[in-house]
């Protein structure tokens, strides 16, 4: 007779573990938050009181547009995992959608850069109709391939300036000594923008169709996620705040220049800025940028503006990538001491 | 007609030099499902290897493939071993070996920039500005000779890969990593000889752009942007395809340079990329896409 | 001492469960053996376990007493265990003969390669008539025995084999199982996952029931193919249907 072994060893069917129930929001981070925002917003009615008021509210502005970016870039390269490495295309778009009427027509960019920010979105969503039909490489090499397309544009169109590009006047908007307020608030703007967007691509089913994606897409897809729209939508919504600022900054520095723009360089930072402080979280493309930004900075200072700065950028995003690949906010979080302020999943 | 036939000439001696620039890089792809953006990165390194050894040695850049093509075969397989070991598990291998390569692309151009500095180097053998006739027809020496070696180099790339018993791993390991290991093979091993190969390739490729492309660091941006379109066009990890591929995008470039202008050659590339993607996304002899 | 033994093996995939549970099981050489059991059960698994496949979570593969600490399959290839998986075991891109040739990869021995290959196409005809086709516009049968064929071309110890009929039409399936039956006379050791539970027992000298993540039960083939619980459980309408999956 045969022998029963499931009997003899007294197997019994696997039991379910309960799904535990998210934790509740913590009005710790809000504190946090509303402290930090206060000081944000009157930074800048500091001029009188501070020596090189100049230097530390461009590098405000600078941080603050970073943060934007990087928490833009998140939204489809972090949430969805599909990696831009050409996002530069969407900051190039808006740059020159306020920079043209800005210096055919002395239109301010104040008005265009929304503009600017659709543009930008509009470029996301044709581009995306295109490359988002398969899954795999193709698609980051698409964006590579966007960019560099719309480099070599603009640089052979005299329209828009050609290589040389067009200088932009400025439009005395405000008396001189608060120049750069203006710029300041805008990014300020994009920057609480884009973090308020990630947060609520965060928690929509919108959001969790696009973890879906990004950890099997197979699965997501026959589980009935339109991976398709999702894609694409997260790639259009990843180009809004993008291009915004792309606008502002143009202007911030009088000139719009292909070079200045559609650079690898600046999709290489976003990237870096993203997966160092954290993928697909809300406060990791923040942490990434005021990190980043303090290394190329102090890069800069250290070294001069040479090319040890793009070495440095190279090394630190092979390190994470090899050591640290869920970054900062993600590998806190894993060993369970992530800080309640950064705590935005 | 003429015109037309001879700017075709230029298209397909452009041509056949893309093929074997993206030849490495398909090859990654279909062994090792590696894309590598520090391919082009590569090709320049190599170029101003063979840049100085023109300069400093008087030594022929087709004559220091000799040289650089096992110097990038060793530093490939140490490059492999060094990096894409340590993510070889990853659940989403493809998207890490991206990033990856990306930001070692970084990394390379900013110590070569350091070292050499952004200005464009050439080097200037005799061919460069030769040329001879075939029938009414100009071909130009310093590319007909690279068009040539890059055949030459990309036959012998397949014959062995068709009937050598490591070519016959390699092939294996393309097809179904899989079953390459239940025959035998050792996918580890043939993946570093793979990506030695395909490093030594861009020696090779560098060697040939030192003198038919002025070069600089930044430049394998544009050159990694072209060549990943041409591979995506052909098909990802079809070699076969990266040479159809870069033969038919050659005479395109050079025809769009023809009729519209000199700056706008790269754009046969990006127009052809994207409609591919259109049409028919896993390229011309690619194999369905899988996650 | 057993030719193959697995002992206390737990195996899953990716971050999912365990589907093997401590599985045991002992291979005795020259003995064929019929894996069978549920969907899901682990049967793959297990195959892809022994063959290097699929490192095991916890638990040991040893073969002629050597433990497969880690070794990869083209080691565990070398020891002189064969696995033919379920699908996608031929190289599409390649011709039914250089599908014959890398069967032989570890292989030094030219003139060995070119008998065998003989042997081979002896024993499937339709390889022979075949052989510089592409093994991908093969049909599904002829798939299948090309890649029994290149199992043959390095002569193992342990022929594996994951579902060799599967989706086959009856006369190929018997030329299948023809073919095995000649092995087994050879003295290889076969393990068989089969669906078709009952022509795999007629065919094995040893019965495996798959189940739970273990081996729930096991036997001589023909008194599991009789035993009534076993029957009840896992053979049901295809005892009285002949053949039929």
């Amino acid at each position: 007779m045969i022998e029963d072994r499931a009997a003899a060893d007294g197997l019994e069917p696997d039991v379910v573990e309960a799904v535990t129930a998210p934790e509740g929001p913590r009005k710790s981070r809000w504190i946090v938050v509303g402290v930090l925002l206060a000081v944000l917003l009157l930074l800048p009615l500091t001029r009188p009181f501070i020596g090189s008021y100049n230097y530390w509210i461009l590098i405000a502005t600078n941080v603050l547009m970073w943060v934007a970016m990087a928490s833009s870039w998140n939204i489809l390269g972090g949430y969805a995992g599909y990696i831009s490495l050409g996002h530069a295309v969407f900051f190039g778009v808006g740059g020159y959608v306020a920079a043209v009427p800005l210096y055919y027509y002395g239109v301010s960019p104040f008005l265009t850069a929304v503009v600017g920010g659709l543009a930008a979105v509009a470029l996301g969503l044709v581009a995306g109709l295109i490359t988002l039909r398969t899954r795999g490489p193709a698609f980051i090499i698409s964006t590579i391939a966007l960019l560099f397309m719309f480099l070599l544009i603009f640089e052979n169109s005299d329209y828009l300036g050609g290589t040389a590009g067009l200088p932009l006047p400025s439009l005395d908007l405000v008396p001189q000594e608060w120049r750069k307020a203006p710029f300041y608030y805008a990014m300020l703007i994009a920057a609480v923008g884009s973090i308020v967007l990630s947060y609520q691509v965060a928690h929509s089913k919108f959001g969790l169709g696009l973890r879906a994606i990004a950890e099997d897409e197979t699965k997501a897809e026959v589980a009935g996620v339109p991976t398709r729209f999702y894609k694409i939508l997260a790639f259009a919504l990843s180009a809004f705040w993008v291009g915004f600022v792309g606008a502002m900054w143009g202007y911030s520095l009088a000139f719009a220049r292909p070079t200045l723009f559609f650079t690898v360089a600046i999709s290489a930072e976003m990237v870096l800025m993203a997966i160092i402080g954290g993928r697909a979280t809300v406060a990791g493309p923040v942490i990434g940028a005021v990190l980043i930004y303090a290394v190329n900075e102090f890069s800069i200072v250290q070294f001069g503006s040479s090319e040890i700065n793009i070495v440095i950028v190279g090394v630190l995003l092979v390190t994470v990538l090899l050591f640290f690949p869920v970054g900062i906010v993600g590998s806190l979080r894993d060993k369970g001491r992530l800080p309640a302020f950064l705590n935005w999943d | 007609m003429s015109g037309i036939v001879q700017v075709m000439i230029f298209g397909l001696l452009l041509g056949g030099v893309y093929a074997l620039f993206a030849s490495g890089l398909t090859l990654a792809f279909g062994v090792m499902r590696i894309v590598n953006l520090a391919h082009a990165v590569f090709i320049v390194a190599a170029a101003y290897v063979a840049f100085f050894a023109w300069e400093k040695l008087d030594i022929d850049p087709l004559l220091s493939i000799l040289f650089i093509m096992p110097l990038f075969f060793i530093a490939g397989i140490g490059v492999y071993r060094v990096f894409f070991t340590r993510i070889e598990g990853s659940p989403r291998y493809v998207e890490m070996t991206v990033l990856l390569t990306f930001g070692v692309a970084i990394m390379v151009e900013g110590l070569l920039g350091v070292q050499f500095t952004g200005i464009f180097r050439q080097a200037k053998p005799a061919y460069l500005t030769d040329a001879f006739f075939i029938g009414d027809f100009l071909v130009p020496t310093g590319q007909f000779f690279a068009a040539t070696l890059s055949l030459v180099l990309l036959f012998v790339l397949y014959l062995f890969l068709r009937f050598t018993r490591t070519g016959y791993g390699i092939r294996a390991t393309m097809q179904n990593r899989d079953a390459a290991q239940l025959v035998g093979v050792n996918v580890r091993r043939v993946s570093a000889i793979s990506f030695g190969l395909s490093a030594a390739l861009a020696g090779a490729s560098g060697a040939l752009m030192s003198y038919l492309f002025p070069f600089f660091p930044f430049r394998h941006w544009q050159w990694i942007a072209i060549l990943l379109a041409l591979v995506v066009l052909g098909g990802m990890g079809s070699l076969k395809g990266a040479v159809i591929g870069a033969l038919l995008l050659g005479v395109a470039s050079s025809l769009v340079v023809d009729q519209i202008g000199l700056g706008w050659g790269p754009m046969a590339f990006y127009g052809a990329l994207f409609g591919i993607l259109l049409i028919r996304p896993r390229g011309l002899f690619g194999k369905e896409v899988a996650a | 001492m057993a030719l193959l033994e697995v002992r206390n093996i737990d195996a899953g995939y990716g971050q999912g469960p365990d589907i093997l549970k401590g599985l045991s099981l002992e291979v005795a050489e020259g003995t064929s053996y019929c894996i069978i059991g549920p969907n899901g059960a682990g049967k793959s698994t297990l195959l892809k376990v022994i063959s290097g496949l699929l490192p095991p979570r916890s638990g040991e593969v040893v073969f002629n007493g050597v433990p497969f600490n880690g070794f990869r399959p083209d080691q565990i290839l070398a020891a002189g265990i064969c696995f033919v998986p379920q699908d996608q075991a031929v190289f599409g891109e390649m011709s039914v003969k250089e599908n014959l040739i890398i069967g032989a990869y570890l292989e030094k021995d030219r003139s060995v390669i070119k008998e065998r290959m003989e042997r081979v196409f002896e024993q499937f005809p339709i390889l022979a008539e075949r052989a510089s086709m592409d093994a991908g516009k093969l049909s599904g049968g002829q798939q299948q025995m090309l890649a029994l064929g290149r199992a043959l071309m390095i002569d193992p110890d342990v022929l594996m084999l994951d579902e060799p009929s599967l989706g086959l039409a009856p006369q190929i399936a018997d030329q299948i199982f023809a073919t095995i039956r000649e092995l087994e006379a050879l003295g290889i050791t076969i393990i068989m996952v089969e669906q078709n539970a009952v022509r795999g027992l007629e065919l094995a000298d040893w019965g495996v029931v798959l189940d739970l993540g273990i081996c729930r039960f096991q036997g001589p083939a023909d008194t599991i193919l009789e035993d009534p619980r076993i029957r009840e459980l896992y053979l049901g309408k295809a005892v009285d249907t002949e053949g039929a999956p």
